[in-house]
């Protein structure tokens, strides 16, 4: 059974305890001080049940806002100071050998964009490459692809970039027949047929890369620290051509260092998992994170969607450490590029987040991991306490309004308040809460302007201050977008609607104004019918509201708008919103955007039609010689055998639809049945030698378009 | 000098009726011929003096059965040659049985053609009798194609998790009509709240 070995290097338990009760005290002090301010300014009004509510709800939110504050001034001050309590200061791992250790490169993929997946892959690869110590890693791309066009492809370009890097044997591609339990599954799937094999396995997402010495380091790390379970990285955001993926991407650059810099200030030993862009200690895995169904029906019963946190929490559990390695640079992502697409990643994200709310009693889950699950869920649950904050103050104001009374404002309870106006009062407490908003951003600003390379690497100090203040508006005006959607899901997700696991929409081709309407117009009426509402009942108050309407308002062009690549490049061409990998792209970034300007020049040529790929897999010699061997191979596994036979690949109903395919096309075989028969290694020989073979008055006129492309 | 057909392909002199070849109409061999070709073209045979051999090669063959089976239409006799003639083509390659019933052969071939990089380096191979160059032959032999590296099977097996006093909440609502009572409750419990609200102020 594994088990941990003694930690030297891990913060001693006192120490530990006395940072985390510096930090959250600090969160606390600043929560009670303007809470105090708040309440005394509802006291002078006069004190109601809407004041009880809008207390709770204040302390709460701001509370949350705090908490992100602390994290910054931390995260600033070790910045500034040095914080020799992360995890690549405490050993001289740089020089630690690797020899003898094997490492698993996982890409768990679901029907993506087939063709950055695998550039994604070659730069990480080439980069691993000039390290000299690729022979300690191996690749697998984990496809859990249920379209078959998807499925074909990936064999395809698979088979294309061994031959093309000679890696054969070094890249690995596996299907799953049934994608049982989705990406938690996928890589549980991995390490049953392979996890022995390899001490680490290192999980990159779809749309991940990592610099080849970020990766070598991570495995350094590992051995370094025997009693470490898993190793985070901080992973940055690039590539974004949309004018909302660039102010994301620079937002990401510019304020996540001192930030993550301050959750590691007390998370140290007990940090978290984001799902990917990290290393994991093969064996502790496996024993102890195979994560079980949650009891209880959708959406907190069933198959834990957000699997990453709990395995973090497991791992913590059994006496494993999980640290941010978060000044490792050369971890890289990208993000959705759109307002839209990242709502969507949002609303699967919220689903799995609330179903926490689940674990977090858990018995035996260290108080640390706890935090990070209320952290989560708080991440989604805010943005319906801020809504209904704000409709309980306007409630207040109709009540005031009705009663017909005017407002007579008493002197405020705490004595140095006593001499404020009412008026100075409010202002006193919106100053103080755009300063715990703010301070953040400012003190990333402070921060790049004492570091004169990071500095210059931003486009300069006066581009970086135009751009955050540009970021800032536009925050402003997408935050009460953000609130209205997170109620949304919140509401549906408790009334039982589930999530679609769909793939993500990543590329910059920007959405049209009928999509943003259609998607919108809810946010329009709302801000329209709630705008309207307060000016009725008291202008003065309507302009405070004024950013919250406006952001409703401009829905539909915000989010037109912000999708265009042409706008980021706009700003790019300004100097506005870059960042240290715009400005001096690394050598892997630089290999994938040559690539992908290459393919894309190629697939303009050759338009990827509806069913191109079935017709590759049954024609292309190449293609279903590659398809079938590989479904061959496959078979060996138990395990995949028997999910091919439980879907009923083998049966005499396999030829049958293959015939059916031949006379009728591809438009007479639903999916699931295309996938039956792409699925049999007898028949897709048999479909090809048939296609080939057969009179063309016998195929169906499909087959025989299909035939003619190749007479090119 | 004799220019026909018949003699270049080497096919006995038995048609004799203007616009036949081998018994069918000359555009019977004109879609034969692009059917081949196609096939040919697919395995990415990109040389066109290369090309033109192999179709030929193919074609007549075809013509030669062809008056033996008059029911066949021209291109499905030209389509079985081309695959019998890559098939035991296949065969003498890898030194296999060409009389295999599920395509093994016909997928391994295909396959090593593709590893061996045939259409890149060895098209003037492709279908040439032997013998053939070493590296070629050895291309050809060991191209074998991993998806993974061997097995070592385990079996990761979930932990129970005690989600303490969760469970007990969670099997709730497993409760029938709950969704129903929950609605019901909140309606009252916002039916109070507006009531409160709206008839009890408190001065400060």
């Amino acid at each position: 059974m594994a088990q941990p070995t003694p930690a030297p290097a891990s913060t001693p338990q006192v120490q530990r305890a006395a940072r985390l009760f510096a930090f959250f005290s600090g969160a606390v002090l600043l929560t009670a001080l303007v809470s105090m301010i708040f309440a005394d300014l509802l006291w002078r009004s006069g004190w109601t049940g809407t004041s009880t509510v809008l207390l709770s709800l204040f302390i709460i939110l701001f509370f949350l806002t705090a908490v992100g504050c602390v994290h910054a001034i931390h995260g600033f001050i070790l910045r500034r100071l040095g914080d020799p309590q992360r995890l690549t200061c405490a050993a001289d791992y740089q020089t630690t050998s690797i020899a003898g250790v094997s490492s698993a490169i996982v890409f768990p993929i679901y029907n993506e964009e087939v063709s950055r997946v695998f550039e994604g892959l070659r730069a990480t690869y080439l980069s691993l490459e000039q390290t000299g110590e690729l022979e300690r890693f191996d690749f697998f791309i984990l496809s859990d692809s249920t379209n078959p066009e998807k499925w074909v492809e990936e064999e395809q370009r698979w088979c294309e970039l061994i031959r093309e890097l000679d890696a054969l044997g070094r890249i690995f591609y596996h299907r799953r027949a049934s994608n049982e339990g989705k990406k938690s599954g996928n890589i549980r799937n991995f390490l049953n047929a392979w996890g022995r094999r390899y001490r680490y396995f290192i999980v990159l997402d779809a749309d991940s890369i990592m610099r080849g010495e970020t990766l070598v380091n991570l495995v350094r790390l590992m051995e370094t620290h025997p009693q470490t379970g898993l190793i985070q990285t901080l992973p940055a955001l690039v590539n974004a051509e949309s004018l909302f993926g660039r102010i994301q991407q620079f937002a990401n650059r510019l304020y996540a260092p001192i930030f993550i810099t301050g959750l590691n200030f007390w998370a140290q030993g007990f940090a978290n998992y984001w799902g990917h862009n990290a290393i994991i200690r093969t064996e502790p895995f496996m024993q102890y994170c195979d994560l079980p169904s949650l009891p209880g029906r959708k959406p907190f019963g069933g198959h834990i969607l957000s699997h990453d946190f709990v395995e973090a929490a497991l791992l913590l559990k059994e006496n494993w450490q999980v640290w941010f390695a978060y000044d490792l640079e050369g971890s890289y992502e990208e993000m959705p590029q759109d307002i839209i697409g990242n709502a969507q990643r949002d609303r699967r994200w919220c689903q799995g987040n609330l179903q926490h709310a689940l674990v977090l009693f858990a018995r035996g889950l260290r108080g640390l991991s706890r935090i990070h699950l209320v952290m989560g869920i708080f991440g989604y649950l805010a943005s319906p306490l801020w809504a209904i904050f704000l409709l309980a103050f306007n409630w207040a104001l109709w009540d005031r309004e009705n009663t017909g009374l005017s407002t007579i404002t008493v002197r405020a309870f705490t004595p140095w308040l006593k001499q404020l106006s009412g008026t100075a009062h409010a202002f006193l407490l919106f100053l103080l809460c755009m300063m715990v908003l703010f301070l953040p951003k400012a003190l990333a600003l402070v921060d790049l302007a004492l570091d004169r390379k990071r500095s210059a690497a931003f486009g300069g100090l006066r581009r970086a201050i135009q751009s955050a203040l540009a970021e800032t508006l536009f925050s402003a005006l997408h935050a009460p977008l953000q609130m209205l959607w997170h109620s949304q899901f919140v509401i549906t997700i408790l009334g039982g609607i589930g999530v679609n696991w769909g793939s993500q929409k990543r590329t910059s081709d920007g959405i049209g104004w009928i999509t943003a309407l259609r998607q919108h117009w809810a946010h329009t009426l709302t801000g329209i019918v709630w705008g309207a509402a307060v000016w009725k009942m008291d202008q003065p108050t309507f302009w405070w509201f004024t950013p919250v309407m406006t952001g409703m308002l401009a829905a539909v062009p915000l989010s037109v708008l912000t999708s265009r690549a042409s706008l980021g490049a706009w700003t790019r061409s300004l100097g506005l919103f870059l960042t240290p990998e715009e400005t001096s792209p690394p050598a892997e970034l630089d290999t994938l955007r040559l690539r992908m300007a290459l393919l894309e020049k190629t697939t303009e040529t050759a338009p990827h039609t509806s069913d191109t790929s079935l017709a590759q897999a049954v024609l292309d010699p190449y293609v279903n010689a590659i398809h079938v061997s590989l479904l061959r191979e496959k078979q060996l596994n138990p395990e995949f055998r028997e999910t091919l036979e439980k879907m009923g690949v083998g049966r005499t109903e396999v030829r049958e639809l293959a015939e059916r395919l031949l006379a009728d096309g591809p438009q007479a075989l639903s999916p699931r049945e295309k996938m039956l028969v792409l699925s049999d290694a007898t028949v897709m020989p048999w479909l090809h030698r048939q296609a080939w073979i057969r009179p063309g008055e016998t195929l169906n006129g499909w087959w025989q378009t299909a035939i003619r492309r190749f007479a090119r | 000098m004799d220019l026909s057909l018949e003699s270049a392909l080497n096919l006995p002199h038995t048609d004799t009726e203007p616009g036949l070849l081998a018994g069918r109409p000359l555009e019977d061999w004109n879609a034969a011929y692009r059917k081949v070709e196609s096939y040919f073209h697919a395995l990415r045979i990109r040389n066109k003096l290369l090309l033109g051999r192999l179709v030929s090669h193919v074609l007549k063959r075809a013509m030669h059965r062809a008056p033996r089976e008059p029911q066949r239409h021209a291109t499905e006799l030209a389509a079985q040659e081309m695959d019998a003639v890559v098939t035991e083509w296949f065969a003498q390659i890898l030194e296999e049985s060409p009389t295999n019933r599920d395509q093994m052969l016909s997928t391994r071939g295909r396959l090593a053609l593709l590893l061996a990089d045939m259409p890149g380096k060895w098209q003037d191979q492709f279908l040439r009798p032997g013998p053939w160059p070493e590296a070629f032959v050895k291309a050809m032999r060991d191209a074998y194609l991993r998806a993974g590296p061997d097995f070592q099977l385990s079996k990761m097996v979930p932990r129970p998790l005690d989600l303490g006093p969760i469970t007990t909440l969670n099997n709730l609502t497993r409760l029938p009509f709950l969704k129903m009572l929950t609605v019901w409750l909140l309606l009252a419990l916002l039916l109070s709240a507006l009531f409160v609200l709206t008839h009890y102020r408190s001065a400060p």
